[in-house]
């Protein structure tokens, strides 16, 4: 009974709604990379990146516009370095993706102890500011008016609008389709699988971001695998924009009802549901939930 | 001008390892430190004194384990992520049981405890070679997937039945099941972990690289990996062969927690793999599949690790993990650039 009131609340659905933002916008990213036909398993790598360099420039400057615009011109150039590897050398991409997750992970292990002389946290930062004229909404006014929240609910519609509406859409499709045939009718397309590793490594560059403000500094393994759950949601949704938000949604649930479960004492085990992203996604994967199909040219070097 | 296959294997092993060692020694610079200075630290520190010997070889044993069953997994092209749950598991049965043996004589209680961490290990790479051979799912997603699930698994069993009060680890394992450190045997190691699961790894290098590269079965396991429609046209029956590979690979990978439960500590405990699952792809990347090399590489792979905390004073030992990904993005951009031009 006690569960039941703690879900039907704003306060739970401002939880989940802050919870889902990280993953939606790994999710989305990775979406655009294999629509391009490239599979980026270093989602997790770029969330770190970026909530790494946006803590370290805003600590410096004391501006979290600094530390957004550093973070998003790292995971640019990271971006570029990985579609060096991937598309200019035509490299495994699951290697390559796995060597960018140890080699970002590592490199941000490395500067904490060189920078701030700690293993576990950063100095305190302060959280992003807020857009004042949506605070004063009812009941989420403080979910509302976080830029980045509000910018993911916005992506809900916009991913769906570019992918299946614009010219860029069609055209970044084709290239995880088939290359081949995109490429006769004249599209660049190593430019466009560029385009979508550059969206997925900026919008992981926010969720990393999102999650640094939201905890107020950088901490060792602060993403803590959300990297893969975003992964995860983006093969549920069946590369989908609005089925990836559903997924998203519903992982973002289960994450809130941990939390809340670990308030409230019941029987039911946390790791059970903290291992519930992953076991749904293998139980996808298998078909026992729908069929899943990838791009048909998702992972297959051009 | 054309090489041969081996000449090609030794030119990009290599090579990778010097634009490694520069790109370090650039990174060193760069971030205002000595690169001599921390080399020559890590390299005094480490193969200068017997101690240190002892604790590099301690360090690459299950590093050896672990890269030879991704090695068998990698000659199929299967690219099993997995190996730190596969890891994490086969240690975790491995210490329970032995708890649970304690009336056992160590050979009867040792090789069944070891054996049903195999089982389990390969049962962790059934299903995804399952889920592949059936549904044509890639394992890459699955094995990391299963990472979590079975992390997940364990803790739950941990620490609700197993763990000893207030700690993360289980009870320590009876007396008999203790192997002994090398330094009992030769004095100059002694102080060091180094110790009888070592024999144990080069065994299985040894079987491994016999398995992959002298029988039938390594034969046709690497026909599949090579091309798995031309060895379906072979009648070689590729599905059969993803499994076996998956089973005795992700078996073999369970099988590198001895090192730590018998060798070490006398306990499993929660998050010791400190990601060693992963740091082992890297390891047999470099030693490209083969067991062998595998063994040269585990120990480079060691030393940077123990180096590091030689030099920790100097710089921080993540430095480490930097390097070790650099390894990685290296041998896999340098292979394949001498593949193009020779």
């Amino acid at each position: 009974m006690e569960i039941l009131t703690t879900i039907f609340s704003f306060v739970f659905l401002a939880q989940v709604l802050r919870l889902f933002t990280p993953y939606f916008l790994g999710a989305t990213g990775a979406n655009f990379s294999e629509r391009g036909g490239v599979i980026n398993i270093a989602i997790e790598g770029f969330m770190i990146s970026g909530a790494f360099c946006f803590t370290f420039l805003t600590l410096q400057s004391g501006l979290s516009v600094i530390g957004i615009l550093f973070a998003l011109l790292i995971n640019s150039l990271l971006a570029l370095f990985f579609s060096f590897f991937v598309l200019k050398l035509k490299l495994n991409q699951i290697l390559i993706g796995v060597g960018f997750n140890l080699l970002i992970a590592g490199l941000a292990k490395f500067f904490m102890m060189f920078i701030f002389k700690s293993s576990s946290n950063t100095p305190r930062i302060d959280e992003i500011p807020r857009i004042k004229l949506l605070e004063n909404i009812p009941f989420l006014g403080n979910v509302f008016s976080d830029y980045i929240i509000l910018l993911s609910i916005i992506l809900i519609f916009l991913s769906h609008f570019v992918l299946y509406k614009t010219k860029f859409g069609l055209r970044l499709r084709s290239c995880g389709e088939n290359p081949e045939a995109a490429d006769t009718s004249g599209v660049n397309v190593h430019l466009y699988k560029f385009y979508g590793i550059l969206v997925s490594a900026i919008l992981s560059c926010l969720a990393g971001v999102w999650l640094a403000s939201n905890q107020n500094s950088y901490s060792d393994g602060m993403i803590a695998g959300r990297g893969y759950i975003a992964i995860a949601a983006m093969i549920i949704g069946k590369w989908k924009p609005v089925n990836i938000f559903w997924a998203c949604l519903l992982f973002a649930f289960f994450e809130a009802l941990e939390i809340s479960l670990q308030i409230i004492q019941t029987g039911i085990p946390n790791q059970l549901i903290q291992m519930l992203p992953y076991l749904i996604t293998i139980l996808v994967l298998v078909g026992f939930i729908g069929k899943t199909k990838p791009p048909a040219a998702d992972g297959v070097p051009y | 001008m054309k090489l041969k296959k081996s000449q090609k294997v030794i030119l990009s092993i290599s090579s990778s390892v010097v634009i490694t060692l520069l790109i370090s020694f650039l990174f060193i610079l760069v971030i205002g430190k000595n690169p001599f200075q921390i080399f020559g630290l890590m390299f005094s520190e480490s193969f200068g004194t017997f101690y240190g010997f002892g604790q590099i070889l301690f360090k690459a044993t299950p590093l050896i384990i672990i890269a030879c069953g991704l090695a068998l997994c990698f000659h199929c092209s299967l690219f099993n992520i997995g190996s730190e749950g596969q890891y994490n598991a086969g240690t975790f049965v491995f210490a329970i049981l032995l708890v649970q043996f304690s009336s056992l004589p160590f050979i009867v209680g040792f090789i069944l405890a070891a054996l049903l961490a195999f089982i389990t290990g390969g049962l962790l790479g059934l299903i995804p070679g399952l889920i592949k051979v059936k549904k044509g799912v890639s394992e890459v997603i699955t094995t990391i997937m299963l990472n979590f699930v079975v992390l997940s698994v364990i803790n739950y069993f941990l620490l609700n039945f197993f763990a000893v009060q207030a700690t993360v680890h289980t009870a320590d394992i009876p007396e008999q099941f203790k192997l002994p450190a090398i330094g009992e045997f030769i004095p100059v190691f002694k102080g060091s972990s180094f110790n009888l699961t070592f024999l144990i790894a080069l065994a299985i290098a040894g079987l491994f690289y016999f398995l992959i590269y002298k029988t039938k079965l390594g034969f046709k396991i690497r026909a599949t990996g090579f091309n798995e429609m031309a060895s379906g046209y072979l009648k070689l029956k590729p599905a059969k062969l993803i499994l076996i590979s998956f089973v005795i690979g992700a078996g073999t990978i369970a099988l590198a927690g001895i090192n730590f439960v018998s060798g070490y500590k006398g306990y499993y405990e929660f998050g010791f793999s400190n990601n060693l699952g992963f740091s082992s792809i890297a390891v047999t990347l470099l030693a490209k599949n083969n067991p062998i090399g595998i063994i040269f590489s585990a120990v480079l792979f060691a030393f940077l690790d123990f180096g590091g905390l030689a030099v920790n004073q100097v710089i921080p030992k993540e430095i480490v993990l930097v390097i070790e990904a650099i390894v990685i993005l290296s041998i896999i951009s340098v292979s394949k650039y001498i593949d193009m031009k020779f």
